[in-house]
């Protein structure tokens, strides 16, 4: 038999309990599952029985990555950690989250695929993988260090080049608004309390090996060459955000920023990015500044580098340096993140002295980072600053929590936007201390179950973009009308997704976009025009549907979701098309298992279903539709009472989205009346064996 | 163009079309290096370039000869391509390093700024649509003052063909300017938002 190639070929698997630690033939038993979410939604499946806890040894953790990952694909960086969801209200269900960084082309390098981690220690402890070694070590020494220290000091054994995923206080006293971090900046939400909850502190892993390319090097390279020449910016932005010489088009909103005069400030000597000519494929990790995106231009000084993962040129972590902060607030003056880890910080505030871009914020981003990246404290994707203001301005913590922890706190440093305020508040939401920290670590459900406030408050709250199930809105109508609508009602967390986004966003003109849009989705009618939407019809739905399956296609394969996938390009002379083969051509040749465009997709519809069978099975329902693929009130509320569908407003109409989840359910072969998908779904899609448990428990339609 | 000498010293056909070619290699490079820098290029400014490079020496008539010549590379090269300024002159970029929106733009800049600008602002309310944000113009390759911005804004203002454009200030204060022939007062104030505010607050 030919060698399999892009798998490492082994899945570890580790029982903190009995401390056994055992490997299994990856293709053998997982090849039909990619990897990543694939392999972790598998084991939940099979191994983890309904009605278990996040924090019960029977919960399983499942570090999974994909066939690609530690190779020359760019963007491949990715680990996908499946598990059921601890702030997922009011019953746990799977969810996964992501990081990047470079754990997931190590684990490849040492041998492994996923691992997949069971039971509990009886004591603190870390996991040590150096190739094939595997070893269950003393994390007592570690227990109550922040991921920082804890990252030295596993690195101190393992050498410089092993990647350590850590956790920090907030995972180890069980928060569940914690993450699991590693490459200093690259964590993973939800994931720091489960395994604080299994007493692991750490995964350090050390790999001499290689991954296997099973198909001929040429055509590797040349895919990997057309891949790199599809590339935008972060988010695959197509088009720059000033006029460039280069560029037939521009648009202000978009990520490339680079620009004759943008320079990386504190770099020594500072560096200009230039015009950065989407033909160069060298100047690629120059198109981003992530940091002068959120912050404004004023952070252009403050640039050291972008930094990123394993196989990425975007470099989307933005490295700054500000020597103010030091003296001012002892802390560190070089920090690094995106997004919503780099405005971490930043988000707690209403408003700050100098403005939204002013040096403050610079330094609440900064002293953020510092805490929350230390402690390993998650933010629900900004929910939890968004609760927070809310809580405080509506006088909601001053009634819920004593007076005098109430007086504890410097709420006058807090309006005034003193980012020493988070020194007061990032310790204690990651030691519990205290009810107002105690509360907000639980995650919006919880907190509000907690503290008696109906979720039907915050599901109105235009302002909070709160979804359901203690999570909020990622890329809804704002972005896409109603395939961001549909995108968001599918997933036990916020939905990750990026694929519609991603397209949207891109800055090319509306007839360009649709008449991509008419190649990809079949008409041009997918896509309209920001704050000019139009009513529902089956292209939109077939877009949702894509979005979501090369979402979870992504995470499988360990291709990075907030880039991909490539239907857009910056290139005229693709008429800036990009090619919705890409992840097709990457696997075939990677691991010499060839599969179409569409065969590929059908793999991915095939792990989003066996997501879309455990929520079914975790809940004990099959009326999705009326218990989980629910829309919160705000998305149909306009301020200006502008009705659906007119120029200048993004709310939706409830007939018309409840038309909306109808088509979608039918792409999908799903039940309408329920959202529950049909028997002969689960057969088509390789699931038949599931058929037989579902239809016992009446969870079929 | 070209000074080669055959035998006898006359240049034949051959040595004369290597010159031709070898120039026009020459004319090529230069414009396509000035595109990339983001500049265009005079047919004078190719005439000091060459002389300073030994291309050519200083003769009678040489500039008019080099006008021709290029005329003649840009017709039989797909690369090249020529924008008259409100003058009448030719100005030359390379379409491999340089786009016709951005080719335009400069043109469009040696000429009255109010123009420019009312330009970008109804063609990207039409286009993509969407406002433009005010700030832009002081950037490259607009490189207005202040001060020629300020004297637009009150002209647009006041003048019957601008009566168009309108200005509308996000949340945090930024004024974006559309053209309201092709945007409406409340899709652009959200779309000035969006682009200014909220994109970056849905990351």
């Amino acid at each position: 038999m030919a060698k399999q190639g892009g798998w490492a070929g082994k899945v570890l698997r580790v029982d903190l309990s009995t401390g056994r630690i055992s490997t299994e033939d990856t293709v053998e038993k997982y090849k039909d599952y990619l990897g990543g979410t694939g392999i972790g939604y598998k084991v939940i499946w099979d191994e983890v029985s309904p009605g278990t806890k996040p924090f019960d040894p029977a919960n399983k953790l499942i570090f999974g990555v994909g066939p690609l990952a530690g190779t020359g694909a760019p963007c491949n960086g990715r680990t996908a950690i499946t598990t059921l969801w601890p702030t997922c209200w009011p019953n746990p269900l799977v969810a996964s989250g992501h990081m990047g960084g470079h754990f997931a082309a190590e684990l490849k390098y040492a041998g492994y695929d996923a691992i997949i981690i069971e039971g509990k220690a009886d004591r603190p402890v870390w996991l040590s993988i150096i190739d094939g070694k595997v070893e269950i070590k003393d994390a007592r020494p570690l227990w109550g260090q922040g991921i920082r220290r804890t990252t030295l000091e596993v690195n101190q054994q393992l050498g410089p080049e092993a990647s350590v995923a850590a956790i920090g206080q907030a995972g180890e006293n069980l928060v569940p608004m914690s993450v699991v971090m590693n490459s200093y900046s690259h964590s993973a939400g939800g994931i720091g309390a489960i395994m604080g909850s299994k007493n692991l502190k750490a995964i350090g892993v050390r790999g001499t090996g290689s991954v296997y390319i099973a198909g001929n090097k040429e055509e590797w390279e040349k895919v990997i060459k057309l891949h790199l020449s599809l590339l935008g910016a972060n988010n695959q932005h197509v088009v720059p955000n000033k006029p460039q010489p280069w560029a037939e088009y521009y648009s202000a909103g978009t990520r490339w920023v680079a620009a004759r005069g943008n320079k990386w400030g504190a770099a020594d000597p500072s560096i200009d990015t230039g015009a950065c000519d989407p033909h160069n494929l060298n100047r690629i990790a120059y198109r981003t500044n992530n940091a002068a995106y959120f912050l404004g231009d004023r952070a252009w000084k403050y640039t050291v580098r972008g930094n990123g993962c394993a196989s990425c040129p975007i470099r989307c972590h933005t490295m700054l340096k500000v020597p103010a902060v030091a003296s001012k607030y002892g802390i560190p003056e070089v920090g690094q993140n995106t997004c919503a880890g780099l405005n971490f910080g930043r988000n707690f505030f209403k408003s700050f002295p100098d403005g939204p871009r002013g040096e403050t914020a610079i330094e609440a981003c900064m002293v953020g980072m510092h805490l929350a990246d230390d402690l390993g404290i998650w933010c629900n994707y900004g929910q939890m600053q968004r609760d927070f203001v809310k809580i405080y301005y509506d006088g909601i913590i001053k009634n819920k929590v004593s007076e005098a922890e109430f007086k504890s706190y410097s709420w006058d440093k807090y309006e005034k936007g003193d980012p020493t305020f988070l020194f007061e508040l990032l310790p204690r939401i990651a030691n519990k201390e205290g009810e107002l920290a105690t509360a907000l670590g639980l995650g919006t459900g919880y907190m509000l179950e907690r503290w008696g406030i109906p979720e039907e408050d915050w599901r109105k709250d235009y302002n909070l973009v709160y979804w359901k199930m203690g999570h909020p809105k990622h890329h809804s109508n704002e972005d896409a009308g109603q395939c961001g609508v549909i995108i968001n009602t599918i997933y036990n967390r916020d939905v990750q997704c990026h694929s519609h986004s991603n397209f949207i966003r891109n800055g090319l003109p509306i007839d360009v976009q649709k008449r991509l849009a008419a190649e990809i989705w079949g008409s041009a009618d997918a896509v309209d025009a920001a704050g000019a939407y139009t009513p529902m019809n089956v292209y939109k739905a077939k877009m949702a549907k894509w979005s979501l399956l090369r979402k979870e296609l992504h995470d499988c394969l360990s291709l990075c979701n907030w880039m991909g996938p490539w239907v857009a390009s910056p290139l005229k002379e693709r008429g800036y098309r990009g090619d919705d083969s890409i992840e097709s051509l990457l696997y075939s040749i990677a691991t010499g298992d060839k599969k179409s465009r569409e065969e590929l997709d059908k793999v991915a519809e095939r792990i989003h279903l066996l997501h879309r069978a455990l929520t079914i099975r975790d809940m004990g329902t099959k009326e999705m539709r009326s218990q989980h693929d629910t829309i919160p009130d705000w998305v149909f509320v306009d301020k200006s009472n502008k009705p659906p569908f007119t120029k200048g407003t993004i709310h939706m109409d409830r007939g018309d989205i409840e038309k909306g989840m109808d088509m979608f359910y039918k792409e999908l072969g799903w039940d309408e009346a329920t959202g529950a998908p049909l028997a002969e779904t689960y057969q088509k899609l390789g699931l038949g064996y599931m058929i037989a448990d579902l239809g016992k428990k009446g969870l079929l339609p | 163009m070209g000074e080669g000498k055959g035998e006898g010293g006359k240049e034949s056909p051959v040595e004369k079309q290597n010159q031709q070619d070898a120039a026009g290699l020459a004319v090529t490079d230069f414009i396509r290096r000035r595109s990339e820098a983001g500049l265009l290029v005079t047919a004078e400014e190719i005439y000091g370039e060459f002389l300073r490079m030994g291309i050519l020496t200083e003769k009678e008539n040489q500039p008019a000869e080099l006008e021709a010549f290029l005329k003649k590379t840009v017709k039989q090269n797909e690369e090249l391509k020529e924008v008259l300024d409100g003058k009448g002159l030719s100005h030359y970029y390379s379409v491999q390093s340089m786009a016709e929106t951005y080719a335009r733009i400069l043109i469009q800049r040696e000429g009255d700024p109010l123009l420019l600008m009312a330009e970008v602002i109804r063609e990207n309310s039409q286009r993509y649509p969407r406002p433009v944000p005010l700030n832009i113009f002081e950037d490259a390759p607009f490189e207005l003052t202040p001060e020629q911005i300020l004297f637009c804004l009150k002209k647009m203002a006041d003048e019957k063909e601008y009566q168009d454009i309108e200005q509308t200030t996000t949340s945090i204060g930024t004024v974006f300017l559309y053209s309201r022939q092709y945007l409406e007062p409340d899709h652009a104030a959200m779309l000035a938002e969006w682009l200014d505010v909220g994109q970056s607050n849905n990351p």
